[in-house]
């Protein structure tokens, strides 16, 4: 037995109720160096500040929105709360023969469903082939392509807009002209996916192939349920890039106002029509373009760090 | 159940690696052939081949009386079991099994009768509803083999299926596979790098080395007789004990000198080196560990060495010494006869006497390295 003086740090407690020996540390003992609650104190701050400064601008355009802009202002004002709150710009952005915003909505829900499918199709695909099958000129492929990728997209528009114009894919076209866009060069977006698949050992496929499966069957029946997040992830990806895309969907709709999308449509109430009364509109619009990206990402979240980082571990 | 027929088969890749060199065996219907060999020497490689993983460079390979080169995997009625087992991880032992009859569009009742069937044999009837995740590397193991044998398949590949085991895991799989072989009956190959295996599974065995066959034969016949150093040193554990040594001939028989003592050779062994025409040449002459014998008494036409390691094996001591000419040699001597002294005295550093009769003896060419009595 320990003498009391020397105070042990852990008390050895029999506890006859429960029938056992459980352990009490002594109070005051065990606390932080004051050193260590400073610096974790500083980094606290630090990261509240930060996500105070991100989140600003998101709990600003959603107290926008319940602004009514009949009965207070539909422009900008100088305080941050509405006086009433009331739901008058959703109900016009809903239900008012001049707002196009469903007919927008719709627009760019059809272009992110059609490139959500067919980008993930060629994105898997195409990162299959490159993690499974050996061929001439297979590093040369993925080579140039690492390459390619390096240059920002917009560099093509102009080649692209003509392009697309002489197919009669601009203005009234814009929506399958879009989705072309942004399916055409998906399969670049390989890497992670071809990550994740070098993870799957090839001898899963080896196996099935024996037990006599396709390419495809191996593909639909064994590849791609064990790569479940890095579909779901790509699918995620697929669907959000042409979900907020302004600068392709300004040019190729530009001037033809029912083939606009959400984001092209909204900022061209507030550049070009009336500045200050659309304002709080636009905010309702913004509020209502992020709610299913933002509830499709919380859903599928878990997938979507299992893909990014399943990808990274042996890429 | 079909014979396999492997003729000037090569694999090369990006045609300058040559895996596997003009490789020529006949695997008759129902015979287990083990390939063996150290890691590289391109046995998985022909393995591969065999099941249409890996694309034939040159020569023909035949199941049967069909020439299989560009048949696909699927359709050449093999069936593989893999190191890492391979199974599938999201559908359970019993979907897994199922999974080849499933693709063959078989009847339900007809699938469900052969996977219990397997199930019953390997002993995996209580796991079928599991994932292969919840299972341990031998209950695997079961599964993979057990997904091969509900094919029923012509052909059964397995490439070195019990490395990932323990060692005690592995001798039970190994006595099972025996058994199993029994029961089902068909062609087995078998890759493996572990001699033990070769010998104790194999009907016949195939010794490779960088991508040459060195030597097919029932594993008696290549323990026995050894075509060449290469396969005299690789069966056999520990290994044969290799020595310079003269060979001579005096008027019929051939004598080998060896560290200051002569062997007569017997025989059937003269009458070999006659009809070669075999004259007085060195050599490297080669005595397994257990064909030696420790002398305490008469140390007559005994060579002298001194102990370096004593190794307890339990049955048998494993005496590594040192002989005066400076070879190390590796010596098997059973503990059943041996009193306490004795035993003492084989400590390091003392002295031992040992020789050999003349029938154990191996003699090689130093410079071909092929056995003179092959």
């Amino acid at each position: 037995m320990s003498k009391k003086n020397e105070v042990p740090e852990v008390d050895i407690v029999i506890d006859h109720e429960a029938g056992v020996i459980r352990e009490v540390k002594q109070p005051g003992l065990r606390s932080k160096s004051g050193h260590e609650r400073r610096v974790n104190g500083g980094i606290y701050t630090v990261l509240v500040i930060m996500s105070i400064i991100w989140l600003a601008p998101f709990v600003f355009l959603v107290f926008q929105s319940f602004r009514s802009y009949i009965t207070e202002s539909g422009g900008m004002v100088a305080y941050l709360l509405p006086k009433q709150w009331s739901l008058d710009n959703y109900i016009w952005l809903l239900t008012d023969e001049k707002s196009h915003f469903l007919q927008w909505y719709g627009n760019t829900l059809i272009i992110a469903l059609f490139c959500a499918v067919i980008q993930t199709l060629m994105v898997l695909s195409v990162s299959y082939t490159l993690s499974r099958l050996r061929f001439k000129g297979r590093k040369l492929i993925m080579n140039v392509v690492l390459v390619l990728g390096m240059f920002p997209g917009f560099l093509t528009m102009i080649t692209l807009y003509f392009l697309l114009k002489q197919l009669g894919l601009t203005q009234q076209g814009a929506i399958p002209g879009l989705i072309l866009i942004y399916c055409a060069s998906s399969g670049m977006g390989y890497y992670i996916s071809k990550g994740f698949f070098d993870t799957i050992p090839k001898s899963l496929d080896e196996s099935a192939r024996i037990d006599g499966a396709t390419r495809a069957q191996v593909f639909m029946k064994i590849i791609m349920p064990l790569a479940k997040p890095i579909v779901i992830y790509t699918i995620l990806m697929a669907f959000m890039a042409p979900w907020g895309d302004y600068v392709f969907a300004s040019y190729v709709a530009f001037g033809s106002e029912p083939n606009y999308n959400v984001a092209v449509g909204l900022y061209r109430w507030v550049n070009v029509n009336d500045y200050q009364g659309f304002f709080t509109r636009f905010c309702a619009g913004g509020v209502l373009v992020a709610v299913p990206i933002t509830a499709l990402f919380l859903a599928l979240q878990k997938y979507y760090v299992e893909g990014v980082t399943g990808g990274a571990v042996k890429g | 159940m079909a014979s396999v027929t492997l003729e000037h088969v090569k694999k090369i890749y990006d045609k300058k690696v040559v895996a596997v060199h003009d490789f020529n065996l006949e695997i008759k219907d129902k015979e287990f052939v083990v390939f063996v060999g150290p890691s590289g020497c391109g046995k998985s490689t022909t393995l591969r081949m065999i099941a249409g993983l890996e694309d034939i460079s040159e020569g023909t390979l035949k199941i049967g009386d069909r020439v299989v080169n560009d048949v696909e995997p699927k359709d050449r009625d093999i069936a593989m079991v893999f190191q890492n087992y391979a199974l599938y991880p999201h559908i359970s032992v019993y979907e897994n099994m199922a999974f080849s009859l499933r693709l063959r569009k078989m009847d339900k009742e007809e699938i469900h009768r052969r996977v219990c069937q397997a199930a019953d044999i390997l002993g995996i009837t209580e796991y079928l509803g599991r994932k292969p995740k919840a299972l341990s590397g031998g209950q695997r193991q079961r599964v993979a083999i057990g997904r091969a044998i509900v094919r029923e398949p012509q052909v059964f590949l397995m490439d070195e299926p019990l490395s990932n085991l323990d060692a005690k895991l592995r001798n039970q799989m190994r006595a099972e596979i025996i058994l199993l072989r029994k029961r089902i009956d068909t062609t087995f190959i078998y890759v493996t790098h572990d001699q033990t295996e070769a010998m104790t599974l194999g009907d016949r065995i195939v010794i490779m080395k960088d991508g040459f066959i060195q030597q097919v034969g029932t594993p008696q016949e290549v323990f026995d007789t050894p075509k060449n150093l290469f396969v005299a040193g690789f069966i056999g554990s520990p290994q044969m004990n290799f020595l310079k040594a003269r060979l001579t001939k005096n008027g019929q028989g051939y004598a080998v000198q060896v560290q200051g003592i002569t062997v007569p050779l017997e025989e059937k062994h003269n009458e070999i080196l006659r009809r070669k025409g075999v004259g007085d040449m060195d050599i490297v002459l080669g005595v397994r560990p257990e064909h030696t014998s420790v002398r305490f008494g008469n140390r007559e036409n005994a060579i002298e060495s001194t102990i370096t390691v004593n190794e307890m094996m339990g049955s048998e001591l494993h005496l590594h010494v040192s002989t005066a000419a400076g070879d190390s040699v590796i010596l098997r001597l059973p503990t059943v006869d041996l009193d306490d002294q004795t035993r003492q005295s084989l400590s390091y550093g003392n002295k031992l006497y040992f020789n050999f009769p003349g029938k154990v003896m191996h003699l090689f060419d130093p410079k071909t390295e092929e056995s003179l009595l092959y």
